[in-house]
C-alpha cells in the first residue's frame, strides 16, 4: 500500500517538474523506450556506462539493430557526441519526486550532465515517502571516500532571464524516468 | 567593484533612479505578487513555522560549536581525500585559492555560483593573477560579462531586461540576438559555456552545506552547472563559509526542506549534489581530483559569540526576505544591500564589508517585519537591523540632530508633553481643520505627498477625567496605554474606544506618568533612550494591577510586547515587562475575544469597508482575523483589497526620513484601495491612520479613513 501511495506522489510529483514518468516492465522495456525514444528525438548516440554483462550484449544488440551508437565508458572524450544519457537511480524519493543517483563513477556523471535526454531507471520498491525514510542509507552514501551522491528532479533549468522558466540550460533538456514494476517470482 | 553609497545624498539619487526604472518596478512587483503564492504552495502539509523555528534551534545549538564542527569535518574530509583549508579573512580566502591554482598550475577557471565568492570579491583577485574565470550559472555570466554584482542572491540578474541580455548576447557571440527569443539566449550560454566547462583545469564552487559527520558538502542549484563545475576540471575548490558547517545529514535535509522553497516556491531545486573527499576524475593524475576545501571565518567565529548578533549566522540564504520587502520591491537589490542583499544584506553588510557600505542602506528599513515573517531561519531581522544602525551611530559619535532631540526630550517625559502641548498653541496660525496648511519648514518639497495633521487641541490625557465614565463593578480592568498619537493628534480616536465599550463592564484607566512606548527612539537606533522610556512605562503601568493593557497603535502594542528584549537583563523590570507582554491587547481583540460582542449590539446595514493591516498588528502581534470578524459583527461590510498586508509607507520617522520611498508604498496602498470602490478604509493603528488620512486627504479625500474603533463606536446601538 504504502508503495503504491508513495509511487504514485512520486509520479504526481516528479511530472509537475516536467519529468516524464513511465512504468516499463522490464530492463528489456527501459531498453526499447531509451532506444525509441533516441530515434524520435533523432539522436544518434546513447551512453549508458552503467550497464555490465548480459544486460550490456542485449542492449548492445539492440543498439546495433536501430543504428544507434552506443557509448560505455571515457565519456570525456566523447562530450560532444551523447544524445541520450541511460543510468539507473538509487532511490526515488516521492515528496519530491526525487531521483537519487550514486555518481561515484565519472561515467555516470558525464552520462546523466552531457546528455540531451536523461533516462533512467528505478525500482518501485526504492521509492520512499521522504529523504528521511532513507537518512541512514544516504549518510552511508556520502561517507563512502570519493562519493558522489545527485538528487535530481527534473530536467537543468533557469529562469536567469525575466524569470521565465527555460528547460536545458546546461544539463539534459529531458528526464525520463521508468520505474520498473518488482519481478514477482 | 559595486558601489553602495556610504552617504545617504548619493544614497537617495540612486533610490529615486531606481524608483523611475518603469522595468524594474514591474518585474519586481510581477514577481512580489507570483511569489507568495507559489511559496504557500510549496509549503503545504508542512508547518513553516514549526520548520523555521526547528531550523533556528539546530543552528543555534551549532553557532557556538562551529570550531568543533570544522575540526571533525576536516578529520572526515581529510579522510576521504580533500585538502582543508582555513582562511580567517577574505584576503587570506583568495589568496589560498590563487596558489591552489599556482600550485596545479591552472590557466581557466569555471565557477558555480557562490554568494561566500562574491564576499570576498574572489574574482577580482585571480583575474588579478591572471587566471581566465568564468561564471557558469547564467544570471552570474550575465553580470559578470556586464561588470555587476548580484542583484538578488538566488536570482543574481533580475534586475535586467530581455533586451539588455539580448545586446549583451549580440556582443559576446558577434551575432544578433532577438531579445523575444528566451530559449535562444540560453541556447547561447549553454553552447558558449560548455566549451568553457571542457577546456577549464579549475572549478570553484561555494557550497550549502558542510556535513561534519561525514565531510561532505552539499551544492542546490537548478542549471546543473554545479554539478559540471565539480566533476570537468581536474581541480575542485569549494569556498564555504563556516557558517555552513551542519552537523549531520539530518540538519543538511532539515534546511534542504527549507531553503528551495522559501526561494524560489520550488519543493526543490533541480539537482542537490552531494561531494566527499577526491571523488574520481580522468582527466587528473590517478584519476583522482585534486579536491581543496577552503573555509572563510572573516569574522563569523567573532560573530558566533556576539549575544545579539550571533542569530546573523543561522541565516541559509534563501533571499526570502528580500522577496518580501517593499522595499526592495521598489528599489532592487543594487540599492539594497551591498554584496549580501535584503534585509540580512542590511545586517551582515556592516559586518562583513563594512560601516561605509552599510551607513546609508541601513536606515532604509520601515521595520515592518515582513522579512522576518518569512525567515526560514527565525531571524529577527528588523531587530538586527536597528542595532547595526545604532552601532554605527554610537561608533560614528556623531548624531544626526533629530536623535541629539529625541534624545534629550523622550527621556524626560515632562519636557515631552510640554513640547507637545505647547506644538499646539505654536502651530495654530498654519493649522487647517484637522491637517497643517503648509509643513514646517523642515520639510521639502518631497514631503508634500501627504498632508500632516495638526496636534489636537486638547490632548487625550488632559479630558480623560471628564470623559472617562464611572463602571459600576467592572468586569474588567483595563489600562489604556495611548501613544503619542492616540494622545496628542488622535484624541477622538480614545474617545472612541471608550464609546465602543459603553456599558459593557470595563473600567478603564489612563496612567498618567505613561510615556511614547519608545519605538521611535529604537527606529532611529536610539537604544539607551529607548530603555529607558521603557522603564518609565513599567513604572507607570503595572501590569499586575490589570487585566489587560488596551492601546489602539499596533506600533506601541507591539513594542511593549518586546520590552522583554530590552529589559532582559533587569532582574526585577524583566519580570514585569514579561508580564507585561502577556497583558497588551489590541482592540480588535478586545471586543471579539474578550468582551465577546455580538451583532445585536450594533446597527445592521453598514457601508463597505476596506481594511489595512498594520505590520505591527498582522505580523508584530500575529492578530490577522479579529479585526475582520470585529467589521462583521459591527454590522460593516468588509472588502478584500489587494496587498492588505503590505506596509503603507509609514514607519514612522523612515516617512521624513525617505519620502520618495513613503509616497510611492502610500500610493499602491491608496490605489488598490480606490480599486476596490468602498467608501471608508478602516485600520487599527494611529499610524497608519495618519499615512492614509494624509494621502487620502492629498488625492481629494473621497474615501474616509479612520480608525477601527471609530467605525465600531460609530455603529454600537
Ligand atoms: S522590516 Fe520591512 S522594510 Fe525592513 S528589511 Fe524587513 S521587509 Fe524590508
Ligand atoms: S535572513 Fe532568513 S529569509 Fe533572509 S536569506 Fe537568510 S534565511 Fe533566508
Amino acid at each position: 500500500m504504502v508503495e503504491q501511495e508513495s509511487t504514485a506522489k512520486f509520479a504526481e510529483r516528479a511530472r509537475s517538474a516536467q519529468t516524464v514518468v513511465v512504468e516499463a516492465k522490464d530492463l528489456a522495456a527501459v531498453f526499447e523506450y531509451a532506444a525509441d525514444l533516441t530515434l524520435q528525438q533523432g539522436g544518434q548516440s546513447i551512453a549508458a556506462p552503467g550497464i555490465k554483462g548480459k544486460e550490456l550484449a542485449h542492449l548492445s544488440k539492440l543498439c546495433q539493430a536501430k543504428k544507434i551508437e552506443l557509448l560505455t565508458g571515457d565519456l570525456r572524450q566523447k562530450a560532444d557526441m551523447i544524445s541520450t544519457g541511460l543510468t539507473g537511480a538509487d532511490w526515488g524519493i516521492a515528496e519530491t519526486g526525487t531521483l537519487v543517483v550514486d555518481s561515484k563513477s565519472e561515467d555516470i556523471r558525464l552520462a546523466g550532465m552531457l546528455c540531451d535526454t536523461h533516462v533512467a531507471f528505478l525500482k518501485k520498491s526504492r521509492i520512499v515517502p521522504d529523504a528521511g525514510t532513507i537518512e541512514k542509507e544516504l549518510s552511508r552514501m556520502m561517507k563512502t571516500s570519493h562519493g558522489y551522491t545527485a538528487f535530481i528532479s527534473g530536467a537543468s533549468r533557469t529562469a536567469d532571464i525575466e524569470r521565465v522558466l527555460t528547460i536545458g540550460v546546461h544539463g539534459p533538456r529531458e528526464l525520463h524516468v521508468l520505474i520498473l514494476g518488482e519481478d514477482k517470482q | 567593484m559595486i558601489k553602495t553609497p556610504g552617504d545617504v545624498k548619493t544614497y537617495k539619487k540612486d533610490l529615486k533612479r531606481a524608483l523611475s526604472n518603469t522595468f524594474l518596478g514591474a518585474t519586481l512587483d510581477a514577481f512580489a505578487s507570483a511569489y507568495p503564492a507559489s511559496r504557500a504552495n510549496a509549503f503545504s502539509g508542512i508547518d513553516f513555522e514549526a520548520l523555521a523555528a526547528e531550523i533556528a534551534r539546530a543552528k543555534d545549538e551549532s553557532i557556538p560549536n562551529l570550531e568543533k564542527l570544522l575540526e571533525e569535518f576536516t578529520v572526515q574530509a581529510q579522510k576521504a581525500g580533500a585538502v582543508v583549508h582555513f582562511a580567517r579573512t577574505a584576503f587570506e580566502a583568495n589568496s589560498i585559492i590563487a596558489s591552489i591554482a599556482e600550485e596545479n598550475g591552472v590557466r581557466r577557471i569555471v565557477k558555480g555560483k557562490s554568494m561566500t565568492a562574491e564576499e570576498t570579491f574572489l574574482n577580482d583577485h585571480l583575474e588579478r593573477s591572471g587566471y581566465e574565470v568564468t561564471e557558469t550559472d547564467l544570471g552570474e555570466w550575465i553580470i559578470q560579462m556586464r561588470g555587476e554584482g548580484p542583484s538578488h542572491m538566488v536570482m543574481p540578474a533580475i534586475h535586467l531586461s530581455r533586451r539588455e541580455v539580448a545586446e549583451l548576447f549580440t556582443k559576446v557571440t558577434g551575432q544578433a540576438q532577438d531579445p523575444d527569443d528566451i530559449g535562444a539566449m540560453v541556447r547561447v550560454a549553454r553552447s558558449e559555456l560548455r566549451r568553457k566547462f571542457l577546456e577549464a583545469d579549475m572549478g570553484i564552487s561555494g557550497a550549502n552545506f558542510a556535513i561534519a559527520q561525514n565531510g561532505a558538502i552539499g551544492l542546490v542549484t537548478n542549471e546543473g552547472n554545479g554539478r559540471l563545475v565539480t566533476t570537468l576540471p581536474r581541480v575542485h575548490v569549494a569556498l564555504v563559509g563556516v557558517d555552513k558547517l551542519v552537523p549531520d545529514v539530518k540538519s543538511a535535509m532539515r534546511i534542504l526542506t527549507a531553503l528551495p522553497r522559501n526561494a524560489t516556491g520550488q519543493l526543490i531545486s533541480t539537482y542537490v549534489t552531494w561531494i566527499t573527499g577526491a571523488v574520481e576524475c580522468k582527466s587528473a593524475p590517478g584519476s583522482r581530483k585534486s579536491m581543496h576545501i577552503v573555509f572563510l571565518d572573516n569574522g563569523r567565529l567573532a560573530l558566533a559569540k556576539d549575544p545579539v548578533f550571533s542569530q546573523a549566522l543561522r541565516c541559509i540564504r534563501c533571499g526570502a526576505c528580500a522577496n518580501v520587502c517593499p522595499i526592495y520591491k521598489l528599489v532592487g537589490g543594487h540599492n539594497y544591500g551591498h554584496v549580501y542583499i535584503g534585509a540580512i544584506g542590511l545586517v551582515l553588510t556592516y559586518f562583513y564589508h563594512g560601516r561605509q557600505n552599510a551607513r546609508a542602506i541601513v536606515r532604509n528599513c520601515l521595520n515592518c517585519r515582513a522579512c522576518k515573517s518569512v525567515c526560514a531561519a527565525g531571524i529577527d531581522l528588523p531587530r538586527l537591523i536597528k542595532e547595526v544602525y545604532g552601532a554605527i551611530l554610537e561608533v560614528e559619535g556623531e548624531k544626526p540632530v533629530k536623535n541629539v532631540l529625541l534624545e534629550k526630550t523622550l527621556g524626560n517625559r515632562r519636557l515631552f508633553h510640554f513640547l507637545l502641548r505647547s506644538g499646539s498653541h505654536l502651530q495654530a496660525p498654519v493649522a487647517e481643520g484637522r491637517f497643517l496648511r503648509h509643513l514646517p519648514l523642515i520639510f521639502s518639497e518631497e514631503h508634500q505627498f501627504r498632508r500632516l495633521p495638526a496636534l489636537a487641541k486638547v490632548p487625550l490625557r488632559d479630558k480623560w477625567e471628564k470623559i472617562n465614565p464611572v463602571t459600576q463593578n467592572p468586569r474588567y480592568k483595563v489600562a489604556f496605554f495611548g501613544g503619542c498619537l492616540t494622545d496628542f493628534v488622535y484624541p477622538e480616536q480614545g474617545q472612541a474606544l471608550l464609546d465602543a465599550c459603553r456599558d459593557l463592564g470595563v473600567r478603564f484607566e489612563y496612567p498618567m506618568e505613561q510615556t511614547c512606548c519608545g519605538l521611535p527612539a529604537l527606529m532611529m537606533g536610539e537604544k539607551e533612550t529607548a530603555r529607558r522610556v521603557a522603564v518609565q512605562n513599567i513604572k507607570a503601568v503595572d501590569p499586575a494591577e490589570f487585566d489587560y493593557v488596551l492601546t489602539l497603535c499596533a506600533s506601541c502594542g507591539s513594542h511593549l510586547k518586546e520590552y522583554v528584549n530590552l529589559l532582559s537583563d533587569e532582574p526585577l523590570l524583566g519580570v514585569k515587562a514579561a508580564q507585561l507582554k502577556d497583558k497588551v491587547i489590541d482592540f480588535s481583540s478586545f471586543m471579539t475575544k474578550v468582551l465577546k460582542i455580538d451583532p445585536s449590539q450594533f446597527l445592521a446595514g453598514g457601508g463597505k469597508t476596506a481594511y489595512h493591516a498594520p505590520c505591527h498588528l498582522c505580523r508584530g502581534q500575529g492578530v490577522r482575523e479579529e479585526p475582520r470578524e470585529l467589521l462583521a459583527i459591527a454590522g460593516l461590510e468588509y472588502v478584500q483589497t489587494k496587498d492588505e498586508e503590505v506596509c503603507c509607507g509609514f514607519g514612522g520617522s523612515f516617512s521624513l526620513d525617505f519620502p520618495e520611498i513613503s509616497a510611492e508604498l502610500l500610493k499602491r496602498k491608496l490605489d488598490n484601495v480606490a480599486a476596490s470602490g468602498t467608501g471608508a478604509l478602516v485600520t487599527d493603528c494611529p499610524g497608519c491612520v495618519l499615512q492614509l488620512k494624509g494621502g487620502m486627504e492629498n488625492r481629494g479625500g473621497a474615501i474616509e479613513v479612520k480608525h477601527i474603533a471609530e467605525i465600531v463606536a460609530e455603529r454600537r446601538k
